[in-house]
C-alpha cells in the first residue's frame, strides 16, 4: 500500500501544478458557473476518451441488434416465443454494452478520480471568514518521541488561539480552536519537540483552494487530500487537520458539487454525442 | 397522495414567500408597503411597578418618551394572570370563557381531577400492525388506524383570522399559546410557535447533565436528566437521550453515543458526537449542533432519521467534570414536527439565521431550580436566548413591509421568576448582596428591552402604530399557601389525614371542594365531577362560604394572604365557562399557591416559606400584577386591558370589532 501512496504522491505533484493553474479561474467565477464549465468540458473529454478506447464497431453492432429486437417485440407482440427471444437478446445486448464500456471506464477512472480530488479542493470547503473560529488538530505518531507538553502552535498575526493546546491522550491528538483575524493565507507553525511543522490556513470569503488535511502516508488519504505532501511513516506528526466550514450550495456546495458534476458531464456528453459520432 | 398535496402546497407557499421576500403572502390585495403598519412587541411579564420606577429614574429613556407623549398605561391582565390565559385573551380579544384556557393545568371532571396541560393535548393513536418488535400505523382503508396527534386546545377565533380573511398579512414570532400553530385559512398569516412548543423529547425542555458525581443510572428530575461520567485515560463514553421511538411496540428513547475527552492541565475538553468535534474550555458554550436520531423501523423499511439541535456547555473539567446539554430542540432547518404556519416559515428563517432555540421555554429555569446552573450560569444562558431573539427581531423587521408584525420576548418573564426581588426583606435562598445583584440584572433586562423598543421606534415609529405590551406584571413570592391543606383543615376535603387529592386516601363522598392548578378551586359538584357530591342548590352557599373564609386567611404576622376570590360564573362569559374552575383565588403580592398544591398535594402547613429559587411570580390577584402598555399613539381608553389589543389592531386596519370580542379600541374614549 505504501507503494501506491508513493506513486500517488508523484502523480499528485503533477496534478497539483496543473490543477492550480487550470482551476485558478474558479476563484473569480460564480461557483455554479465554474462547476458547469468544468463538468461540461470533462463530459466531452470523457466522451472522446470513450470513443477512442472502446470498440465502437462492436458497440454499434450491439446497439443495432438491440434496436432490431425492440422492433421485433413491437411487431410481433402477439407471438409469445418471438417476444421472449427478443427480450433475451435485448438483455444480452445490454450486458454486452456494459462489457464493451468496462475498458474505457477502467481507463478513465484514475484521471476522473484525480480530477475530482482537485475539484474537491475548491468546492468541498470554504475559507474561514475573519472572526470565525475553526478547530485545528494534529495527530502524533503512535510511539510518541516528543512529549505531549512539547507540542505548541506558534502565535501569528493572522489568527489567535482561542482554546488550546488540548491534549487528548487516548487519541494521541492535540487540538486548538483558533480565530482568524484577517483574510489571506497564513502559515500555522507547530513545534513538536525540536521539530517544526507547517500547515496552510486559508481565511477569507469566496472560493479558495483548500486542503483541510496534511495526511499520513496512507494511499486513500493521499488520493483525497492531494495538495500537501504526506508525513512519512516515522514522522513525529502523522497528520494536521483544519476543520473548514462546509459550503452550502446545490451546485457547488459540500458533497452536492459532485452530483452536479456527474449530471452536467452526462448531459454534455449526450449533447455532443451526435457531433462527435460516438456510440455509447 | 395527501403527502404529495401537502408538499405541493408547502412548496407553493415557500416559492411565494421567497419571491415576495416579505410577509405579503399569496393573494394579497394591495401592493406591499401600501397598507397600514402595526407592530406589537410583547415583553412577557414586564412589571409596571418596576418599569415606572426605572422611567422616573431616567433609566428607560425610550419607554419614558412614549409615556410622556401620552402613550402609556398599565394594562389589565387576565384572571388568573397566568401566561397561557393572558396570551389567549390577547389572541381572542375576549376572556377565558371564549378560549377555554383557565390555568396552566386543567382537570378532567369525568376522571375526577385528572390533570392535563391546558394549552395543547396529545391524543394517543389507535390501532397498529405488529412487525416483530415494531408497529406501524396505516391510516387508510381497511386499516383506518389513528395516528397520535397533538391538538391546540385554545378555542375561539384568533384575531389574525379576521386579518387573514381581509388579505392583510400578519407575521408572529414566538407567539405563546399557539402550539401546534393554528393554520392560516387564506394564506396571509405566518407564525412561529412560542410558549408551549415542546422539545424533541416531547417535554417543555429537558436538559441533560453529565458529571463524575452524577447517578450511575440516568436519573430523571423535573426538567432534566442527570448521568454519571466515568473517565478512563481521560476519556469517558456518554449517551445523549433523544426522542422516543413510537414505532416500537414498547416505545423507548433513541440514544446517541458520544465521547468526552478532557485535558485537565488545559482546563478544556473535546466532545465527539456524530461528525461533530467540539472543543470547549471551562465556561464555554458550543454552537448549535445538529444531531440525527435514527428511529428504527420494521424490517425491510428504511430507518427514519429525525434531526434535533442542542448546545453543550462545559461547566467544570476537574476535579468533578460537569457538562450541561441544552434540551434537544426541534431543528428549525428541518423540523420533525410542525412548529410554524406555514411549515416553510421556520425553515426560511433558519436559512437566514441558522439554528436557534425553538422550544417554548428557552431560558432554562429548571436547571437553576435544580442547581445544575449557578445564578450566573443561568443569567449567561438567558442572555444567549435574548441575543438570539434580538437577531430574530432584526430578521423580522428586515423582512417586514406592512400588515401586522408581532414579536415576543420571554426574557422579562423567566429571568424575573428567578431574579426579581424588589424589597429589603430576606430572599428565600439568596444572600442580600446576591439578591440585589440579580435584581439589578432584571433591571438590565428592562434597559435592554428599552433599547429594543428604541430600535423599533427608530425604524418604524414614523410609519407604524407600535405597541409594546406585557401580559402581566411581577411580584415577590415569599410565602406559599396550600389551598388543599386549607380545604382539608377546614373540613372541605376528607378524611382529615388525606395527603393528596390524587391519592386513594381521599374520600370523594365527603369532599366538597378541591384545588388544582395555580389559582383554580373546584366544587365537587354532583353531575359534573365523576364522584361529585355537592348538590346544585348547595353550590351557591358553599361558594360564598369559601369566598368569605378564604378572604379572612391571615399569615402568622397578621398579613392578609388573599385579596379576592372570584366566581367564574360572574367574571367569565362565553361557551367554555362550564369547563372553568368555580373559584379563582387571587393572592396579594408576596404570596402564591404552594408548589405542592398545584398538583393536589396536601402539606402539613397551610402557609410556608417558598424555598425555591423561583422566588417571584404573577399567578396572584390580577389587580396586583397588571401589565404595561406603551404605544406611539395616545391611549384614550381609561382602563385598557389585554382583551383590547386585538380589537385595536383590527380597527387600525379598518376592520370592525367582531361580535366575539369584548375588548374595545384603546385609541378611542
Amino acid at each position: 500500500m505504501e507503494v501506491i501512496a508513493k506513486i500517488l504522491i508523484l502523480i499528485n505533484s503533477v496534478t497539483n501544478v496543473i490543477g492550480s493553474i487550470v482551476f485558478a479561474p474558479i476563484g473569480i467565477m460564480p461557483g455554479w458557473l465554474s462547476n458547469t464549465i468544468i463538468s461540461a468540458v470533462a463530459g466531452v473529454l470523457m466522451l472522446l476518451v470513450f470513443k477512442h478506447t472502446s470498440n465502437q464497431t462492436a458497440i454499434g453492432k450491439v446497439r443495432d441488434g438491440i434496436k432490431a429486437n425492440m422492433l421485433a417485440i413491437k411487431l410481433y407482440k402477439d407471438s409469445f416465443s418471438v417476444t421472449i427471444t427478443s427480450l433475451a437478446k435485448v438483455f444480452k445486448g445490454a450486458v454486452l454494452l456494459l462489457f464493451y464500456s468496462s475498458k474505457p471506464m477502467l481507463i478513465m477512472i484514475v484521471p476522473v478520480v484525480l480530477l475530482l480530488a482537485q475539484m474537491g479542493l475548491w468546492y468541498q470547503f470554504k475559507p474561514i471568514s475573519p472572526g470565525r473560529d475553526a478547530l485545528v488538530f494534529i495527530t502524533l505518531k503512535d510511539q510518541m518521541s516528543p512529549d505531549f507538553s512539547e507540542v505548541s502552535l506558534e502565535p501569528f498575526s493572522g489568527y489567535e488561539v482561542v482554546t488550546g493546546p488540548v491534549r487528548i491522550y487516548s487519541k494521541k491528538q492535540v487540538f486548538w480552536k483558533i480565530r482568524t483575524v484577517e483574510s489571506g493565507k497564513h502559515d500555522l507553525n507547530f513545534k513538536v519537540g525540536q521539530q517544526q511543522f507547517h500547515k496552510e490556513l486559508v481565511s477569507g470569503d469566496g472560493f479558495e483552494r483548500i486542503n483541510p488535511k496534511t495526511p499520513a502516508m496512507k494511499w486513500n488519504d493521499v488520493l483525497f487530500y492531494p495538495a500537501d505532501k504526506p508525513f512519512s511513516k516515522d514522522s513525529a506528526v502523522q497528520s494536521i487537520e483544519i476543520e473548514y466550514p462546509r459550503r452550502d450550495s446545490l451546485t457547488c456546495g459540500s458533497d452536492s458539487w459532485i452530483f452536479f458534476f456527474f449530471i452536467i458531464s452526462i448531459i454534455a456528453a449526450l449533447l455532443f454525442k451526435p457531433f462527435l459520432n460516438v456510440k455509447i | 397522495m395527501i403527502a404529495r398535496r401537502e408538499f405541493l402546497k408547502n412548496s407553493l407557499l415557500g416559492i411565494c414567500w421567497f419571491a415576495g421576500n416579505s410577509y405579503g403572502l399569496p393573494g394579497q390585495s394591495k401592493k406591499p408597503g401600501s397598507r397600514p403598519k402595526v407592530i406589537v412587541v410583547g415583553f412577557d411579564g414586564m412589571d409596571p411597578v418596576l418599569a415606572e420606577k426605572m422611567m422616573d429614574a431616567g433609566q428607560l429613556p425610550n419607554l419614558d418618551k412614549l409615556r410622556k407623549a401620552g402613550g402609556y398605561s398599565r394594562l389589565g391582565t387576565s384572571n388568573p394572570p397566568q401566561s397561557p390565559v393572558a396570551w389567549a385573551n390577547f389572541i381572542n380579544g375576549a376572556g377565558p370563557g371564549t378560549h377555554g384556557i383557565f390555568d396552566f393545568i386543567h382537570r378532567d371532571p369525568a376522571k375526577q381531577c385528572q390533570p392535563f396541560y391546558s394549552a395543547a393535548e396529545t391524543e394517543a393513536g389507535d390501532g397498529y400492525l405488529e412487525f416483530d418488535t415494531h408497529k406501524i400505523q396505516l391510516d387508510f382503508w381497511p386499516f383506518n388506524h389513528t395516528p397520535t396527534q397533538t391538538f391546540l386546545r385554545r378555542h375561539g377565533v384568533p384575531f389574525w383570522e379576521y386579518l387573514d380573511r381581509a388579505g392583510i398579512p400578519s407575521a408572529f414570532f414566538d407567539l405563546p399559546a399557539n402550539y401546534p400553530p393554528s393554520s392560516s385559512s387564506h394564506g396571509h398569516h405566518c407564525c412561529l410557535s412560542g410558549m408551549g412548543t415542546p422539545d424533541m423529547l416531547g417535554t417543555y425542555g429537558t436538559y441533560q447533565h453529565y458529571s463524575e458525581d452524577g447517578p450511575v443510572r440516568t436519573k430523571d428530575e423535573p426538567g432534566g436528566k442527570r448521568s454519571m461520567l466515568f473517565f478512563e485515560n481521560e476519556t469517558a463514553p456518554a449517551k445523549l437521550v433523544g426522542p422516543v421511538n413510537d414505532f416500537l411496540i414498547k416505545p423507548e428513547p433513541v440514544t446517541v453515543d458520544f465521547e468526552v475527552h478532557r485535558d485537565i492541565a488545559a482546563d478544556a475538553s473535546l466532545i465527539e458526537i456524530q461528525d461533530h468535534r467540539v472543543l470547549l474550555k471551562k465556561g464555554q458554550w458550543s454552537d448549535w449542533l445538529k444531531i440525527e436520531f435514527e428511529l428504527s423501523m420494521p424490517a425491510l423499511m428504511p430507518n427514519n432519521n429525525i434531526s434535533g439541535i442542542c448546545r453543550f456547555y462545559l461547566q467544570e473539567v476537574a476535579p468533578n467534570f460537569r457538562l450541561y446539554v441544552t434540551p434537544i430542540n426541534i431543528d428549525p432547518s428541518k423540523p420533525a414536527v410542525t412548529i410554524s404556519e406555514p411549515d416553510s416559515f421556520v425553515t426560511e428563517i433558519s436559512s437566514s439565521l441558522g439554528l436557534f432555540y425553538t422550544t417554548g421555554f428557552q431560558e432554562d429555569h429548571k436547571a437553576l431550580s435544580n442547581r445544575v446552573f449557578s445564578d450566573s450560569e443561568f443569567a449567561e444562558q438567558a442572555e444567549i436566548v435574548l441575543q438570539e431573539r434580538i437577531g430574530l427581531l432584526n430578521y423580522a423587521m428586515d423582512n417586514y413591509e406592512d400588515g401586522l408584525l408581532f414579536f415576543y420576548f420571554s426574557s422579562t418573564d423567566l429571568q424575573s421568576h428567578m431574579f426579581y426581588w424588589d424589597t429589603d426583606e430576606k430572599h428565600p435562598s439568596r444572600e442580600p448582596s446576591q439578591t440585589a445583584k440579580y435584581f439589578e440584572h432584571v433591571k438590565d433586562i428592562y434597559r435592554k428591552a428599552d433599547s429594543i423598543v428604541g430600535d423599533v421606534i427608530k425604524r418604524y415609529g414614523s410609519e407604524a402604530t407600535v405597541m409594546v405590551m406585557s401580559d402581566h406584571g411581577f411580584g415577590n413570592f415569599k410565602r406559599q399557601f396550600n389551598v388543599n391543606t386549607w380545604l382539608r383543615d377546614n373540613g372541605y376535603i376528607q378524611p382529615s389525614n388525606c395527603d393528596s387529592i390524587m391519592s386513594d386516601k381521599i374520600d370523594w363522598s365527603a369532599t366538597k371542594a378541591y384545588s388544582l392548578g395555580l389559582n383554580g378551586l373546584y366544587i365537587n359538584l354532583k353531575g359534573r365531577e365523576r364522584d361529585g357530591v355537592v348538590e346544585k342548590d348547595e353550590r351557591e352557599r358553599l361558594m360564598e362560604e369559601l369566598i368569605t373564609k378564604l378572604k379572612q386567611v391571615t399569615d402568622v404576622d397578621g398579613k392578609k394572604v388573599i385579596r379576592d376570590v372570584y366566581r367564574t360564573d360572574k367574571v367569565y362569559s362565553g361557551p367554555y365557562v362550564k369547563n372553568a374552575p368555580d373559584l379563582l383565588v387571587g393572592y396579594y403580592r408576596g404570596y402564591r399557591a404552594a408548589w405542592t398544591s398545584i398538583l393536589g398535594d396536601i402539606d402539613d402547613d397551610v402557609l410556608s416559606d417558598n424555598k425555591s429559587l423561583w422566588a417571584a411570580d404573577h399567578c396572584i390577584d390580577p389587580h396586583e400584577v397588571p401589565g404595561v402598555l406603551f404605544t406611539n399613539r395616545h391611549v384614550l381608553k381609561d382602563d385598557p386591558a389585554l382583551i383590547d389589543i386585538a380589537p385595536t389592531i383590527l380597527n387600525e386596519f379598518g376592520l370592525e370589532t367582531p361580535g366575539t370580542m369584548t375588548g374595545k379600541n384603546i385609541f378611542k374614549d
